[in-house]
């Protein structure tokens, strides 16, 4: 029983983790809390749904090019929401966020419909539902292993991408000081256009996984996703991106040992909570930098 | 209260009165429907909500994403104290604007020290946590079944030897509600003239200025938040009241965001604004809701319009329909640097003196 409470958690907490990343990343760089990023993971599930059924791609194919629509879609709510309030105030820019979020669920709604859609049937690889591990009573399906290992691998590459590549040290000067990194000839604009495209990118793939892994898919799925990620960015420290990760593991451990075992009914009052206690105890959260250095950049 | 002598009223005073005589006799023409009376109604409630959330992001610079929360908590005490004790409206006014006002506090006391972002969304948190005690705690609310047999709201003679009259139909309400905003709007203009709506706007205008000057930011800030948190309670009070059931659905994000919105367009921090855009988006609502099911989409579908509305304010009227100019000026901070052009300065993020900095 605990250790399959554990295994679901570790298992959603590895998806919170993909998408918390992307919120921090975009406030680690343009310090807005993209509100939007749930609706991207929404539209990941979505687009992955029409690929399969419309252009009758295989799983991985769809999946794959799911990730890249998600991509091109963040780069668009950077360039034309978010950019042209680059050097308008914070309230601008999250208002916007919040704008651009629920005039992208609605969009859905009007595109897809409202009621909750599966993916089509068996177009998720059909191995996905065999057990692939047991120990300790617990059975380990080759999807939860196909998601646990995909997450790892996007995790150990989003890393690399931040500390190895020229693209990833500028990212890091952005974070740091914007006018600084421009003065050393770094296009600031376009580096922080392709941190949205990675966000949105980690944010579909985990859109696809989840949709794929409850197969159901509905406009709103995006909004408490994003939130419970959200919550994942704060626990573990808003603009680090391990902390992030953590964060995300942690809280879907979390919340799935808390419905087991407390209240299942409460389970989405667990990160609302987390989120809430953590930004007043320690609003710098686990990984987070100096609280003086957070208050400056508010 | 020699100002009112005819010939001393300015024109905008003209308007105003004209305006409120003319929402007083709006009921007797002919082409008024209940359903018109209903939607004014409604506006009536939304300006209530608006100008009591007006506090927090327009006198004081805060953003408040968490409105709806003291809404449901004012509208479920209104609701809970009626069906169980049946409590008259009366005495429930004030215990709602009690009950907002002690959760404002609650929420606000230790939060408010969190600068912009933090507290938005420790707001957000707090609204959907009380969504979700409201859904789930079925033994005091009945959870998503909903609250239903609220007795409207009578007047009560009887202890004087007169007679109890019991509202019914739309009209009676709408005259409460009527007198309800014009308390509102009062209260409002007394607070903004008044030394605490002075300090609001000193720690809205600049924080380490206020600070210099001597206004203990907590303090102002929390009392704000309060008096916010209790008229949205006071706006709950009513809403149960009138609609006579309750259920958690009705207290969702998006109620928050279309009061925010209300606010940004209206113009934050005009009193005058904010109702206008009470207005402006009730009616859009309405117009939307009979409008869409007839290009074959579903209702919920108007809060895309909503959202676009928001967006395309941002980032072409920021400081709304009718800008005060404390907020015009720092919205357009930003855009007056980018026109100048150097990248350095038009990267230069510290230096605006942002609403949220």
């Amino acid at each position: 029983m605990f250790l399959q409470q554990l295994v679901n958690g570790l298992i959603i907490g590895g998806i919170y983790a993909m998408i918390a990343v992307g919120y921090t990343m975009i406030y680690g760089v343009v310090q807005l809390i993209n509100f939007a990023h749930g609706e991207i993971y929404m539209l990941g599930a979505f687009f992955a749904v029409t690929f399969i059924s419309v252009l009758g791609l295989p799983f991985y194919a769809a999946f794959i090019l799911s990730m890249a629509c998600c991509a091109i879609c963040g780069m668009l709510l950077d360039v034309v929401a978010y950019r042209p309030l680059r050097n308008s105030p914070r309230l601008a820019a999250l208002i916007t966020a919040i704008g651009m979020s629920i005039f992208l669920q609605n969009l859905a709604m009007i595109i897809w419909g409202s009621r909750p859609k599966p993916f089509p049937h068996g177009t998720v690889p059909a191995y996905f539902d065999n057990t692939a591990v047991t120990f300790g009573g617990v059975n380990l399906s080759w999807f939860h292993l196909f998601i646990f290992g995909l997450t790892l691998v996007m995790m150990i590459g989003l890393n690399l991408i931040i500390k190895k590549t020229r693209w990833g040290k500028a990212m890091r000067a952005v974070a740091q000081n914007k006018t600084m990194a421009a003065l050393t000839g770094i296009n600031v604009n376009r580096v922080i256009t392709y941190t949205f495209a990675l966000a949105g990118a980690l944010g579909g793939a985990a859109g696809v996984m989840v949709g794929a892994y409850y197969n159901s898919l509905y406009p709103t799925m995006g909004y408490v996703a994003g939130v419970k990620a959200f919550a994942a960015a704060v626990l573990g420290g808003i603009g680090s991106v391990p902390g992030a990760m953590l964060g995300g593991v942690l809280l879907g451990v979390a919340e799935a040992l808390g419905a087991g075992y407390l209240s299942s009914l409460y389970r989405d009052g667990i990160s609302y909570a987390v989120m809430i206690i953590v930004i007043i105890l320690i609003p710098a959260g686990l990984f987070g930098k100096l609280i003086k250095e957070t208050k400056k950049s508010m | 209260m020699g100002r009112l002598s005819p010939q001393n009223l300015s024109r905008g005073d003209m308007i105003r009165i004209g305006l409120l005589i003319l929402a007083l006799i709006l009921p007797f023409f002919p082409f008024v429907s209940d359903y018109i009376l209903h939607i004014t109604i409604l506006i009536f409630l939304y300006m209530i909500l608006a100008l009591g959330l007006n506090i927090v992001p327009g006198f004081n610079g805060l953003l408040d994403l968490g409105y709806v929360g003291f809404f449901g908590i004012g509208a479920y005490t209104s609701g809970l104290l009626t069906v169980h004790f049946g409590l008259s409206y009366w005495v429930i006014i004030p215990l709602a604007f009690a009950n907002g006002a002690i959760w404002g506090i609650l929420l606000g006391a230790p939060t408010l020290r969190l600068t912009g972002d933090y507290f938005a969304i420790v707001t957000f948190g707090f609204s959907e946590l009380v969504v979700l005690f409201l859904t789930n705690e079925i033994w005091l609310t009945r959870g998503p079944l909903g609250l239903p047999g609220i007795a409207p709201p009578s007047i009560d003679l009887t202890l004087f030897g007169g007679p109890k009259w019991e509202f019914a139909g739309e009209l009676p309400y709408y005259y409460l509600a009527i007198v309800m905003v014009l308390v509102t709007v009062f209260v409002m203009y007394r607070i903004q003239d008044s030394r605490l709506g002075r300090a609001w706007f000193a720690i809205r205008d600049d924080e380490i200025a206020a600070v210099s000057c001597g206004i203990n930011l907590l303090n102002y800030k929390v009392i704000a938040f309060a008096i916010s948190a209790a008229f949205g309670a006071v706006g709950g009070s009513f809403f149960a009241r009138w609609v006579t059931f309750l259920s958690p659905d009705m207290f969702k994000f998006w109620e928050s965001f279309l009061i925010l919105c209300m606010i940004v367009l209206g113009g934050m921090g005009n009193i005058w604004g904010v109702m206008i855009g009470a207005v402006v988006l009730v009616s859009l609502s309405e117009v939307l809701r009979e409008l869409l099911p007839l290009l074959g989409l579903p209702v919920q579908v108007r809060f895309l319009a909503f959202g676009l509305i928001m967006v395309l304010m941002m980032r072409f009227r920021p400081a709304g329909i009718m800008p005060i100019p404390a907020v015009a000026a720092k919205m357009k901070a930003g855009r007056v640097k980018r026109k100048r052009g150097t990248a350095a300065a038009e990267l230069k993020i510290g230096s605006t003196t942002g609403l949220n900095k």
